[in-house]
């Protein structure tokens, strides 16, 4: 049996995770990555151990970047992930992990609300968003975010 | 549809185009149609073309599961961008334009004779698929929200979401019509035979949230 709470930490509120076999797990990187486990799908924390590294990367770059981010630090994020992305179809490697839900969940506030320029400007973390929003058991209850598929603004930037 | 001849650089520019707001040739999981044009390309892409050499890394680590990827190859043209004319490059020999026809060298002959007549059938058989004329129409729209807190940008974007065979959106422009209400008046050319302003209509109309209701502002017949 387990139990998802929640836990006031100074001004944030993290996850704590209840379990009867076991001492309660506090975070949402430690949690996620424990229920993979649990679920017996380790592949979602990476396949090889450049690929392991890979997601550890981006759940703390979650956890540190956007998480509780301001609205400047927005541009970065988005710029950090367009260049990440230019080459790559997920975050780490060619299978999906947990790198790429928990990054979805943490940026979906922020895609929701951009303008169909700024969605062009940032065409790699479109596409990519675009993707795993469409991968099943991803989207849940979150408003899926439309993505034109005709280009409004023709490119000038490559 | 139809990338033209993928052997060129022209072609891996339209696959590149193509790719850089999807992951794959087709939906949201390799399949097929990702083989069959992985397959018709001879090497990897340059780094200048990004998206297609990001999507020829990605499908090239599927290799070892080709077959059992979901989904059934159909011919290369019926990939790729619509609103493309298909001139996809038939997988024929090189055109020798050396070729002399006339040569009086007897081996040749029989040689240029059959390459003579291959030319006049494809000839012939490609005068006999010229394309019927397609009707199409050019109509304006107004699309008038619920009040002037509506949020028009999201409206616009739910019009221009809507995807059909034989639509394509043209221009549009935010007209006021008093209150502080805009409407969005959004040109779009549809093929006749697929596309009727009913269904766009009820189309456009089901975004409840943003739609209060759309009209036909003008209609022409190109």
């Amino acid at each position: 049996m387990m139990a998802l709470r929640e836990l006031t930490q100074g001004d944030k509120k993290v996850p704590v995770l209840h379990s009867n076999n076991g001492p309660a797990l506090v975070g949402l990187v430690t949690i996620a990555a424990h229920l993979a486990q649990e679920a017996k799908r380790p592949e979602l924390l990476g396949g090889s151990a450049e690929h392991k590294a890979l997601v550890q990367q981006w759940l703390e770059y979650r956890l540190t970047k956007v998480d509780g981010c301001h609205k400047d630090d927005i541009k970065t994020i988005l710029k950090d992930l367009n260049s990440y992305l230019e080459d790559k179809v997920y975050l780490a490697g060619n299978q999906f992990t947990l790198a790429d839900t928990l990054m979805y969940y943490g940026i979906h506030h922020i895609i929701v609300d951009l303008a169909i320029q700024e969605k062009e400007k940032h065409m790699n973390v479109t596409r990519w968003f675009d993707h795993v929003q469409h991968y099943t058991g991803v989207r849940h209850h979150l408003p899926p975010v439309v993505v034109l598929r005709n280009r409004v603004y023709t490119s000038g930037h490559h | 549809m139809g990338f033209g001849d993928l052997k060129t650089p022209g072609g891996l520019k339209v696959l590149n185009d193509f790719l850089a707001d999807k992951s794959y040739i087709e939906g949201w999981v390799p399949s097929q149609a990702d083989v069959a044009v992985f397959d018709a390309i001879p090497s990897a892409p340059s780094t200048v073309q990004c998206h297609a050499l990001r999507w020829y890394n990605h499908i090239k680590s599927f290799q070892n599961q080709k077959g059992s990827l979901p989904g059934v190859k159909k011919p290369l043209g019926q990939y790729g961008p619509s609103g493309v004319a298909d001139n996809t490059a038939a997988d024929s020999k090189d055109d020798d334009d050396d070729m002399d026809l006339f040569g009086s060298d007897d081996e040749e002959d029989a040689e240029a004779e059959r390459l003579k007549e291959e030319r006049i059938a494809a000839y012939a058989a490609k005068k006999s698929k010229k394309p019927t004329l397609i009707a199409k129409s050019s109509i304006l729209l107004d699309v008038k929200p619920w009040d002037d807190e509506t949020d028009m940008a999201k409206l616009e974007e739910c019009v221009r979401s809507i995807s059909m065979d034989g639509l394509l959106w043209g221009q549009s422009k935010l007209v006021p019509v008093g209150y502080g209400i805009k409407k969005l008046q959004i040109g779009c050319v549809v093929e006749d035979d697929k596309v009727g302003t009913d269904q766009l209509e009820e189309q456009i109309t089901a975004f409840e949230d943003y739609v209060q209701s759309m009209d036909v502002a003008a209609f022409n017949k190109i």
